[in-house]
């Protein structure tokens, strides 16, 4: 909301106080200051009244003119112009030599391409009075004289201070409260208002009133008035008022709507003129019915929802109450009597009403902010006041009222020593009566503390921690003291998935990985590349703001596989990259559940060049990243099987997807999509694995370990070898040979360990076949294990093995 | 004898240089100290000798030994450093660059995060979390926000079709489901799953329905906090947000408390912080956060009886933080994945 400066001194005495000051204190109550700008014409003395006498192109340059300007002086002036949009005989600002600009540069007489000139003509901006129109200020009035400094033409300058009120503060939406906190804080009284015409409401409309009936059936309307003008001339409002408009950043548009807006402006109650002739009958406020339709005053036409409040007359909808009126019973040019509407909405429906219908006016943001009811009825007399004076009405009766003032005044109790308690530093009682009575509150001594009364206008005050609230914007927070030393409470932990995130993120680090930070936030063909456009759908927003932004992710490799070509196409080379984040991923029982996800992506190929070749980055290294990272989670390796990997990111024989038997962890790892990284200009395969885990899985992560005595007898090691068709998994062979092993070492000994130490295909197998072997770990916990044991458990293995369809074991 | 010995030990030396493996070795030690070796041979001669004889010849042999074992040291030290050489490969030139990618780095966001959350550690904070994706009664109506409070024009909101269930935040009734437009969801959950006192910070991503420029992002990081407690109050909010503003911003940053409005907290404050180590933000006041006591009603919305708790509560945004300390001009930054952004910071 922009507040003029002068339009302050209008309710306190500001003498001596400068916009800079009120822009410094403002904030500290709560009224932000957005910015402070200056408005309407600095003292500029040498900046007079000129007319352009003639005009002739300049002889070297197209696009200047050679003008001679009478600027009272005498002689006439020769200035050479570059603006077009002038005549001979308009008057313009003329800026004589000597002129500081407020851009801050001097005129000065000089040569423009060789022709003398001795001054400015001036534009709107130059001057700075707002970007007008192209070309020179062309002054229309032919007064005051040639020569007359322009600033007789200007009142004098203001500042305009842009206030960002914020939502529990209404009453700060019209001058009048601004001056009032500003008052309170400045210690100064605040000026009373002056209004002519009579308080007093009638119940009924009299005989001298332009409607019939004014009723409320609506519950969101408990307090109408509405008041009958007659004799109105309609026509253009005083400079004075225009001014004012302006300066707040309003158009002017005719002295009826122009006090209207003024009035809101002045006290923040919204007022609503009717031309009365356009009226059937009377006015009701009341539920918009059933199939209703209004074409409001910016041309849009809004399909009523039955319910919604509306100011009707006998036939039709007329306003969307407290929103915005129709185009067919406002106040034009020929309109001579007028009803002049001043009420209270429920804030909530209008702030409702509002959104739904997509428009927001001066009028709906400040009902949705609770206006005064106590301000009703005076801004309807301020306006009526201003009417008579300006637009020649007559008020032939008093207005109308429906209903009652909806809230008054408020009387709350404050317990002794309750602001000190919520401050934490002891204040004196004195002070607190004090900064309440700056406010305008009422205050009492009462038996256990405080009796505080609190005007309406003040709707955010009602309990006892407000009025802490109110104490301390006047009292000052720089007051406060830093307080007590803290000891921390035993016993509380970081949640795991924090810890997780933490330690997860320092070992890729350590491995080489660099973490990134995508958009949540991601476009529908990623989603169906991830999880199939099924599954898609479901993680879709309902209100997207953008195209590219229309969907909650459900990985976070698509991410970093972006950002991988992005960084390879402008030559920096990303080495590994990381991320750590949530994703949302579709589950069997139609939800949607949140996992915290660990992935990466490394390009195969190198992009930097070195002396020295390094193996490349594969999938099993992958592997290992991801097994690590599951284990920090409290996933042990043994409970993660890798399978053939199917989500549409992911190559088919080069990624495997990762399934958790315990159901916690879900992941892949491997080369991406091949065709895919190429679309993304990645000339390289790329490397990624994911890992994630619902924030459930975490619970079990931080178990303390027990400790287990280990043998400190030597262990007996076996090889085997196998040869399997190629369609069986390694995985398959290994868990076959396990079992063998444990079951032969039985209860007697344990086997340490299987590895697989050799991969082999080619000559001397058969076709279709390969040969994997696995060296057997056995160690016994109080003995050296003899020949005869290991060799008769080699047997039970070997046994086990070849019970496999087509397995043979090498002998 | 005593010529021959000399002799003897001439000629092995000669012999020696010659030598050069591990088998020659073993072949050369067998020619002089073996069973037949030349000095061997020598050695049994002794027996035929006078009783005169032979300390004078024991000396001489000992002497021809002693230089002979030294000989076979020499060697071994010669065969043994060249078996090594031979192990090692040619010699490295600790001058060339390490084939290795480097270190990595964590993302500047990551970083400001974990030294804001390790300041508030000191006070006794603790890392709670909670979903991204929320019921409206979460996010709004417990935090004294319903539906039609002005406030909610404060936050333009992205939301989840009615069809929509989340998994981790579950309906109560009919409620809308959205993504959460502040950390503010993680205080409620906080107070309905603990029993006070406590103190939590909780680091997350937020998400507006805002259009993207250098200061707006569809999502961005905040990082919250809550202390409910007996008896908290303004003091204890200057105490903590001095403290972290100090930790963050060294010791002369110094912060003010402007008032403010936000429905969950009643006084509610805007942090304003001013320090000298800005660069060309620095010496004049820069919003940083908004903070308050939580209100009387959040409270009892949440179950907690406001008579007996009271409590203190911030909200910060983690990439204004990062802005400032690190000096960056554009919140895209962040989400661009540059390398050359984000291994600035390491």
């Amino acid at each position: 909301m922009k507040v003029s400066f002068q339009s302050l001194s209008r309710h306190l005495d500001l003498a001596g106080i400068t916009p800079e000051r009120v822009a410094e204190v403002l904030p500290m109550l709560g009224l932000e200051v957005e910015s402070v700008t200056s408005f309407g014409l600095a003292p500029m003395p040498l900046v007079v009244i000129g007319e352009i006498k003639s005009s002739e192109q300049h002889p070297k340059a197209d696009r200047l003119s050679v003008c001679q300007v009478d600027a009272g002086e005498g002689s006439l002036r020769q200035i050479v112009c570059g603006a077009k949009n002038f005549q001979v005989g308009d008057r313009v600002p003329v800026a004589l030599p000597g002129t500081l600009m407020p851009g801050g540069f001097e005129i000065k007489v000089s040569k423009l391409r060789d022709v003398d000139s001795a001054g400015m003509m001036c534009s709107s901006e130059e001057l700075g009075l707002g970007k007008g129109e192209d070309g020179l200020l062309i002054l229309t009035s032919r007064q005051p004289a040639v020569g007359t400094p322009l600033n007789s033409l200007y009142g004098a300058p203001d500042t305009v201070l842009e206030i960002s009120v914020t939502p529990n503060r209404g009453d700060c939406l019209g001058v009048r409260g601004v001056a009032r906190d500003l008052a309170a804080a400045l210690g100064l009284s605040l000026k009373p208002l002056t209004v002519k015409t009579a308080a007093g409401l009638a119940a009924a409309p009299s005989a001298a009133d332009a409607v019939k009936f004014v009723r409320s059936s609506s519950e969101f309307c408990p307090y109408y008035t509405l008041r009958t003008l007659k004799n109105v001339k309609v026509g253009p409002s005083p400079a004075w008022l225009r001014r004012d408009l302006e300066a707040a950043g309003l158009r002017p548009i005719n002295n009826v709507v122009d006090i209207t807006n003024w009035v809101l402006l002045e006290l923040g109650q919204p007022l609503h003129a009717f031309d009365a002739k356009k009226i059937s009958e009377g006015i009701e406020a009341r539920s918009a019915r059933e199939g209703e339709e209004i074409i409001l005053l910016d041309g849009k036409k809004v399909k009523l929802e039955p319910g919604v409040c509306v100011i009707a007359d006998a036939q039709r909808p007329l306003v969307v109450a407290g929103v915005m009126g129709g185009v067919d019973s406002g106040v034009t040019d020929s309109t001579t009597e007028i009803l002049l509407e001043s009420a209270w909405f429920r804030p909530g429906e209008i702030r409702r009403v509002a959104r739904r219908i997509g428009v927001s006016t001066d009028s709906s943001h400040r009902f949705a902010r609770d206006v005064d009811p106590a301000g009703v009825e005076l801004a309807s007399r301020l306006a009526t006041d201003l009417l008579i004076e300006l637009a020649g009405a007559q008020a032939v009766s008093p207005a109308v009222v429906v209903g009652q003032p909806p809230r008054a005044d408020v009387t709350i109790e404050l317990p002794a020593g309750f602001v000190a308690a919520k401050l934490g530093t002891a204040i004196a009682d004195a002070d607190v009566s004090a900064a309440f009575a700056r406010l305008g509150f009422t205050v009492k001594a009462s038996a256990p503390g405080f009796s505080v009364l609190v005007p309406s206008f003040r709707s955010d005050v009602t309990r006892p921690i407000d009025l802490v609230e109110e104490f301390i914007r006047i009292h000052g927070t720089d007051k406060v003291p830093a307080g007590r030393p803290i000891a921390p409470l035993p016993g509380d932990e970081d949640a795991l998935t924090s810890v997780f995130t933490r330690e997860v993120s320092a070992r890729l680090v350590g491995a080489g990985f660099t973490e990134c930070c995508h958009y949540s936030l991601r476009d529908a063909a990623e989603l169906v590349r991830t999880l199939g456009a099924d599954q898609a759908a479901l993680v879709a927003m309902d209100n997207p703001l953008t195209a590219e932004q229309t969907h909650l992710r459900a990985s976070l490799v698509p991410g970093l596989a972006g950002a991988l070509a992005l960084n390879l196409s402008v030559h920096a080379d990303p080495h590994g990259l990381f991320e750590v984040g949530t994703v949302f991923r579709p589950q069997a029982d139609g939800t949607v559940r949140e996992f915290i996800s660990v992935a990466f992506a490394i390009v195969a190929e190198p992009a930097t060049r070195s002396w020295k070749s390094r193996e490349a980055f594969d999938a099993l290294r992958a592997k290992r990243l991801l097994q690590d990272a599951a284990a920090l989670a409290g996933v042990a390796s043994v409970r993660l099987s890798f399978g053939a990997a199917t989500s549409g990111l992911w190559q088919a024989d080069h990624a495997a997807a990762l399934v958790d038997r315990g159901r916690a962890a879900e992941g892949a790892c491997g080369v991406l999509d091949l065709r895919w990284t190429r679309s993304l200009g990645l000339k390289s395969s790329v490397i990624a694995g994911e890992v994630c885990f619902p924030r459930s899985a975490f619970a079990e992560a931080r178990k303390i370990r027990r400790f287990e005595a280990f043998s400190s007898f030597p262990p007996v090691t076996k090889d085997v070898a196998v040869i399997v068709p190629v369609g069986v998994a390694a995985a398959e062979v290994e868990t076959r040979v396990r079992q063998g092993a444990a079951k032969a070492a039985g209860k007697e000994f344990v086997l340490e360990s299987v590895q697989c130490f050799d991969v082999f295909t080619g000559p001397g197998l058969p076709d279709g076949h390969r040969s994997l072997a696995f060296e057997l770990r056995w160690r016994h916990a109080a003995r050296t294990l003899t020949d005869e044991e290991t060799n008769q458990a080699l047997g039970v293995v070997i046994a086990a093995l070849e019970k496999g369809a087509g397995w043979t074991v090498r002998r | 004898m005593q010529e021959q010995l000399a002799q003897l030990v001439v000629a092995a030396t000669r012999e020696a240089a010659a030598v050069a493996t591990r088998a020659e070795l073993e072949a050369f030690k067998a020619r002089v100290v073996g069973p037949n070796g030349t000095l061997t041979q020598v050695m049994k001669g002794m027996a035929a000798l006078s009783k005169e004889e032979r300390p004078v010849v024991g000396k001489l042999i000992n002497e021809a030994k002693k230089s002979v074992e030294e000989l076979l040291a020499t060697l071994l030290a010669k065969v043994e450093g060249a078996e090594i050489a031979a192990a090692l490969g040619a010699p490295v030139d600790p001058t060339l660059p390490s084939p290795d990618a480097p270190v990595g780095s964590l993302h500047p966001l990551s970083r400001t995060r974990e030294r804001i959350l390790a300041s508030f550690r000191k006070l006794g904070f603790v890392v709670a979390d909670g979903p991204e994706v929320e019921t409206e009664w979460h996010c709004f109506d417990a935090l004294n926000t319903p539906a039609d409070h002005p406030a909610r024009d404060m936050q333009d909101t992205l939301y989840m079709p009615k069809a929509f269930r989340s998994a981790d935040a579950p309906r109560k009734a009919d409620e809308a489901i959205l993504l959460r437009t502040h950390t503010s969801s993680v205080q409620v959950r906080t107070m309905l799953s603990r029993k006070p006192p406590f103190r939590i910070v909780a680091p997350g991503r937020c998400f507006r329905r805002d259009a993207v420029d250098a200061t707006h992002s569809a999502n961005f990081h905040q990082i919250e906090g809550l202390w409910i407690d007996r008896n908290v109050t303004l003091a204890d909010l200057r105490g903590v947000l001095d403290f972290f503003v100090k930790e963050t911003f060294g010791a002369d940053a110094e912060i003010r408390l402007r008032p403010s409005f936000f429905p969950f907290t009643e006084p509610s404050f805007e942090m304003d912080l001013r320090s000298p180590n800005l660069g060309r933000l620095s010496n004049r006041w820069l919003e940083i956060m908004g903070c308050g006591l939580v209100d009387p009603k959040v409270l009892e919305l949440c179950g907690l009886d406001p008579k007996e708790w009271s409590g203190l509560a911030f909200g910060l945004g983690l990439e204004r933080i990062a802005m400032l300390v690190h000096g960056i001009d554009d919140i895209r930054h962040f989400y661009a994945n540059d390398t050359r952004f984000l291994r600035q910071f390491a």
